[in-house]
């Protein structure tokens, strides 16, 4: 299994205010999808930023197919372009209000010229059919169309140039249900129709569990919990990880809730960053940074993993 | 028990549904439902094209074409308006209504240029200051900041004074003071387009700077930049009339409105006609882009419904 994308000790900033602490993904050639769930304000969205070289790298290292992304420029940084994609959160705000669909979905071939100029509008249609929209879209403006329908838009956009690794952030979390299971539907069967690779960013735990083999779970910028997604969502070991479990709603189960509301929103100085919101926390967690250990086929970042781990067990 | 009358059986008009994809529906001219919305913005575009037209057409739609020019009729000074002249004679017998009308083509003469110096001058430094950022923004914008620091009037007619004074030279020294609004406006837009989900994803598509100020920032930010034009047109006709009042402008014999309104101010109160025709032609002018640039605004605004 040769590796695809490799980043090790990812660390991001806003300015002075680090909001990344350090973050591993591995992801094989694929098919293969990769999980990053979290909270709002995890940092989910600025490291798919920063894949992608909208957002500056403060450290880490970042390799696709073996070769630094962080230092591409000029030629090499429009190769990676061409072989990663992102799919945005929001369909209508990735999409220019002045270009019509055909022009939106040709521009990666304007952009790479990797398609003659007449051949462009067959193979726009080509993709909307792939996505499953009608040919009458081309010729429509973002605004004349639905929300499932600029998501395919998008998405339609992002397979233009074949992309071997599809970043997809939050794709459907703008859309409601019925139209989110289509996208779905979409993203499973692109994926072995094209045998995809893609970092799936997500806080649906639904999502991620049906298109993802592998997770990391985040929270305020710093890994939690990573294995085997089925692994972690059938018997989750840290205490967060549970938490994000038992807050998924099931129809008709009442459930206590496992954590403790957040007392304060400041990332505590020392310790683990959840420590403040752990039901188990005790003293160590307020001091000692817990570091990733394997534990039970996955690798927790917890002091009290064992305990943890029988709640679940 | 109240009656119903007629009116209040009639079905309620079905609310547009929110997120419903919108077809286009095929009209016999699209931008009807605009124009019955905005009857100020239709005014305004009747009388600024019948101005346009009446500049264009001036040659046959006038009695005296050779009037426009440096014509001298001594037999028929200062005649008051009759069916021969109707707006009346000025000082060396030429007849005003001819003048203007022709001054209808120097007046918008002097807008087109204005304008297309100014917002070609003032888009290339905004929309680059707005784009970049950083020091390109520091640097460009501090230089536009210094000709925003002189009052514009005074910029103009200092400028208009060191040029020989003609038509084309006011026009110029207005644009010098002009292009700094559409700096300004232009890297506002700039800016706001450059957070956008649209740049990101011309960025994650690989598109270069060029590209991506040609196919996203300039569509973009040009409606506002077109609503700016035609609401600038009003004052633009007006500075110009005032440097050619001042003597700064066009030139006699050049038709031009405020030099008529400066050559008949002496004799106002004898041929009142000389002074009232141009002056009600600026009036007009000015009025009707006021119009059409308040209408285009209202109904460019997405708030109200429209695109």
């Amino acid at each position: 299994m040769s590796e695809l994308l490799k980043v090790r000790d990812l660390r991001l900033s806003f300015g002075d205010t680090e909001v990344v602490h350090g973050v591993d993904l591995d992801l094989p050639e694929g098919p293969f999808g990769l999980g990053v769930i979290g909270e709002s304000g995890s940092g989910k969205t600025t490291i798919a930023r920063a894949l992608l070289r909208l957002h500056p790298v403060a450290s880490g290292s970042v390799a696709f197919e073996g070769r630094d992304v962080l230092s591409m420029a000029g030629a090499a940084l429009s190769a990676y372009r061409r072989d990663v994609q992102l799919v945005f959160q929001d369909g209508d705000g990735a999409l220019d209000p002045r270009m019509s669909v055909r022009t939106a979905v040709a521009e990666p071939f304007a952009i790479h010229r990797t398609v003659p100029r007449g051949q462009r509008a067959a193979r726009v249609a080509d993709l909307l059919r792939e996505v499953g929209l009608p040919d009458d879209v081309a010729t429509r403006y973002p605004h004349q169309l639905s929300g499932g329908q600029r998501q395919r838009v998008v998405i339609a956009r992002a397979l233009a140039l074949e992309p071997k690794l599809l970043v997809l952030d939050e794709p459907t979390s703008a859309l409601d249900v019925t139209v989110q299971e289509r996208v779905l539907q979409l993203i499973e069967s692109l994926r072995e129709k094209r045998s995809l690779a893609y970092v799936l960013i997500s806080h649906n735990l639904a999502v991620v569990d049906r298109l993802c083999e592998s997770s990391i779970v985040l929270y305020r910028g710093v890994v939690m919990e990573r294995g085997q997604t089925n692994d972690l969502l059938t018997t989750p070991v840290h205490p967060y990880t549970q938490a994000l479990r038992a807050a998924v709603p099931e129809l008709g189960v009442v459930r206590p809730p496992l954590t403790r509301i957040a007392t304060s929103t400041s990332v505590p100085e020392s310790g683990c960053p959840y420590a403040d919101r752990c039901a188990l926390a005790v003293d160590v967690c307020r001091h000692e940074v817990p570091a990733l250990r394997p534990l039970h086929g996955r690798d927790v970042a917890c002091h009290q993993a064992d305990e943890a781990a029988d709640l679940t067990a | 028990m109240t009656h119903l009358t007629g009116t209040e059986l009639e079905p309620a008009p079905t609310p547009d549904l929110q997120g419903e994809p919108r077809r286009r529906r095929p009209a016999l001219w699209p931008g009807w439902s605009v124009a019955t919305r905005f009857p100020l913005l239709d005014v305004g575009l009747v009388l600024a094209a019948v101005i346009v037209i009446a500049g264009i057409l001036a040659p046959w739609i006038t009695p005296y074409p050779e009037d426009a020019g440096a014509a001298v009729h001594p037999e028929s000074v200062l005649q008051a308006p009759s069916s021969a002249h109707w707006f009346g004679t000025d000082i060396v017998g030429r007849d005003i209504y001819t003048r203007v009308v022709f001054g209808a083509r120097v007046s918008l003469g002097i807008v087109v240029v204005v304008l297309i110096v100014s917002a070609l001058v003032g888009l290339t430094i905004g929309l680059a200051a707005g784009f970049f950022g950083g020091w390109v923004d520091a640097v460009l914008m501090r230089i536009t900041d210094v000709f925003l620091a002189f009052p514009a009037m005074l910029l103009a007619v200092a400028l208009a004074a060191v040029l020989s004074p003609s038509a084309f030279h006011a026009a110029l020294a207005i644009a010098f003071t002009w292009w700094p609004w559409y700096a300004r406006l232009a890297r506002g837009q700039a800016a706001t387009i450059r957070r956008q989900g649209y740049s990101d994803a011309a960025r994650v598509l690989g598109a270069g700077p060029v590209r991506q100020l040609v196919r996203h920032v300039l569509p973009n930010a040009s409606t506002a930049v077109f609503v700016q034009m035609s609401l600038d047109a009003a004052g633009i006709i007006l500075t110009a009339a005032t440097l050619s009042y001042l003597g700064l402008g066009a030139q006699d014999p050049t038709p031009e409105w405020g030099l008529m309104v400066a050559q008949g101010q002496s004799l106002a109160t004898t041929a009142w006609w000389m002074i009232t025709f141009p002056g009600l032609a600026i009036l007009v002018t000015a009025v009707a882009f006021n119009f059409v640039g308040d209408g285009l605004q209202s109904a460019l605004d997405p708030k109200r419904g429209q695109r």
